[in-house]
């Protein structure tokens, strides 16, 4: 009996249960449900808005962070380089007088450049990102707070405002959400990042350029970063550097996870890490009106990882053994 | 000469020279920095330090990382003194605080060994949940219910040298003599060098693997309640750099990331390099930030030394198994 026969057919239905996003997916929908019957106001236009602003920046720093988690990495030092890119170039151009596009410009290029710096690193040591990262995020923090001096940039040109309000975040989200997911989906290099992941050896000997789309993708998260760096000024209307201690690196790490990808690189998609950034920010949002105190809502955060931690470990044991019976089927 | 000692050897002797030199080279350029009072406030400040590198010794030797050792430090001394001030009697409270980071230790132990998760991952996460417990539970205000005898251990001086101080070099003592001397060291060793050889030679991984992160908690706490002792209270964002800072002294010391080989001693050592630079840093009114640039610029230096690659964008890649893992621990 050969191996493909002994794996059952299964009916589309079926085949879209198995989905790897639906735990998440039917979490995320419990959880609006259940937060809509028992919170007051929840279930209308104005959390839609709040959360939507909220989780565009989150969301953003997430959709860099797959990328680099589905190719076996991780980057500690987005919450660093986001803050960097719009302290800098708020100090320089913002003070400065210059015309928006020039501090946009500006803010993507140092998102770009610490992403390369970053990639580069990584690639070069052979140790795990995390230290690699942990690294950076201290020496990018530390000299961004020598630089600005922890100097606010307040008030702002109202021209900045516009990229942070209203529907305008998730938009730009979404948008990114799509192009970044058909690039997986469609493009050799989105397609060799799972094979990256999944057996670097295999994709190495195949011919795939790892080191150079390990770099690339530090290079799109760094770049992601300074965007979600835009919308974050637009919607506080401040530059504030201090923004480098607020742990958006682990938010953007928990929203990766509990959508499903895998910290063993390979597998996972951007619209598992979309519902893991928007179940975030609904339990955040959640929570806050329930009236619970901000300090617990790290520890939510914490606790969610684990389980989606758990339920990858499950999730590859499961792989792992079904493996080993069709193979001993067709012996 | 030095060249034909092991390689552990030589990093400690290394060490002890650099640290000589920055000692030297302080003494000379700050009239502040040999005196009584900046020395032993130099001592005080590394006994904490010293026994997390201590712990994270041990961790690493495995191949492992810890890096929810400054959290449970926060989280010790904060259950120790919400007790005390329930009405707990003292010595009871410590002992559950010290619980408290022997638990986190167990969570961290069964995800790692037992379900074989990433110690990297798995100790990130519970260093969030541990510190928002911390935040949760202090609500921004400091921790300030413990008894005065408890307080003053801070003043204690044995022949000049703080209590404190001696208390790290006992916990560094028993380190280093668990780690080299015993078979459960040896386990440790063989464990970080080759899980599956040291499985098929009879050691249980699960179980040494278990014990060394509990024991990590343990420590943790232990450096915690030292912490609190010396700045007289329990604040929140304590250890909130330690897992920086104590993987970049450990590392320092000769210990290898990859796990396999390992120094306490060289461990202390690197805490002492790092605490000397710091307090360099501070006589010479130099911005504390700097010190993070600083920090993480050492980090990746010494990684660097170790674990230099080249420039392999040149060359493939399939001649280098270490990359099947993932190249992590």
């Amino acid at each position: 009996m050969s191996a493909a026969t002994a794996l059952p057919r299964r009916s589309p239905a079926a085949r879209l249960l198995a989905m790897r996003e639906m735990p998440i997916i039917v979490f995320f929908l419990l959880v609006v449900a259940g937060f809509s019957l028992t919170v007051e106001g929840f279930w209308s236009l104005g959390t839609l808005n709040t959360v939507s602003r909220q989780i565009a920046v989150i969301g953003l720093l997430s959709i860099g962070m797959t990328l680099v988690i589905l190719t076996r990495g991780i980057d500690l030092s987005v919450g660093a380089v986001m803050a960097f890119a719009i302290s800098i170039a708020g100090m320089l151009g913002i003070l400065g007088g210059w015309p928006i596009w020039a501090v946009y410009a500006l803010m993507l290029a140092l998102g770009l450049g610490l992403g390369l710096i970053n990639g580069i690193l990584v690639i070069h040591f052979d140790v795990h990102p995390i230290i690699i990262t942990l690294g950076t995020m201290s020496i990018i923090r530390g000299g961004l707070m020598v630089i600005t001096g922890g100097m606010f940039i307040t008030p702002i040109p109202s021209g900045y405002l516009w990229i942070g309000s209203g529907y305008v975040p998730v938009a730009i989200l979404l948008m990114a959400l799509v192009f970044f997911q058909l690039v997986l989906w469609r493009s050799r290099f989105g397609r060799n990042l799972y094979a990256i992941g999944s057996n670097t050896e295999a994709a190495a000997a195949s011919g795939v350029p790892v080191d150079r789309y390990r770099v690339w993708v530090y290079v799109i998260s760094g770049g992601l970063a300074a965007l979600a760096g835009m919308i974050l000024v637009g919607r506080s209307g401040f530059v504030q550097p201090q923004v480098a201690f607020n742990g958006y690196e682990l938010s953007a790490i928990a929203a990766v996870v509990i959508g499903g990808a895998s910290i063993f690189g390979g597998s996972g998609s951007l619209v598992g890490t979309f519902f893991g950034a928007a179940l975030l920010g609904v339990i955040l949002a959640g929570m806050t009106m329930l009236g619970i105190d901000a300090y617990w809502q790290g520890a939510v955060q914490g606790a969610l990882i684990v389980l989606a931690l758990s339920l990858d470990y499950l999730r590859q044991r499961q792989s792992e053994r079904a493996l080993r019976q069709a193979r001993g089927r067709a012996t | 000469m030095i060249g034909k000692l092991p390689a552990g050897a030589r990093t400690v002797l290394l060490l002890i020279v650099l640290n000589a030199a920055i000692f030297a080279l302080l003494a000379w350029a700050s009239p502040h920095f040999a005196t009584p009072r900046n020395l032993d406030n130099l001592m005080l400040r590394m006994s904490e330090m010293g026994m997390l590198a201590v712990g994270q010794t041990l961790v690493i030797v495995t191949g492992g990382l810890d890096l929810s050792v400054g959290a449970v430090m926060a989280l010790a001394p904060v259950v120790a003194s919400k007790l005390y001030g329930m009405g707990v009697p003292f010595w009871l409270a410590v002992a559950a605080g010290i619980g408290a980071g022997a638990l986190v230790g167990l969570v961290n132990a069964v995800l790692i060994a037992r379900f074989r998760m990433q110690p990297i991952i798995v100790t990130l996460a519970t260093m969030t949940i541990v510190r928002s417990i911390v935040y949760g539970l202090l609500r921004g205000r400091t921790a300030t219910d413990f008894p005065d005898p408890f307080l003053d251990l801070v003043d204690v001086r044995l022949a000049g040298i703080p209590g404190l101080f001696l208390a790290m070099l006992a916990v560094a003592v028993a380190g280093a003599v668990l780690l080299n001397l015993t078979p459960f060291g040896r386990a440790l060793i063989a464990t970080g060098a080759n899980p599956a050889a040291a499985h098929l030679a009879g050691i249980r991984v699960q179980r040494v693997l278990m014990a060394v992160y509990v024991l990590s908690g343990v420590i943790a706490a232990l450096a915690g309640l030292t912490s609190t002792i010396r700045v007289q209270a329990a604040t929140a964002d304590a250890g909130l750099y330690a897992p920086l800072e104590v993987i970049t002294a450990v590392l320092i010391g000769g210990t290898l990331i990859t796990g396999g080989r390992g120094s306490v001693a060289g461990a202390l050592l690197g805490v002492l390099t790092l605490f000397l630079l710091v307090n360099g840093f501070t006589l010479m009114g130099l911005n504390p930030f700097l010190q993070q640039v600083v920090m993480g610029a050492i980090l990746i230096a010494v990684i660097g030394q170790d674990r230099f690659r080249g420039f392999v964008m040149l060359r493939r890649r399939s001649q280098r198994p270490a990359q099947a893992r993932g190249g992590g621990p």
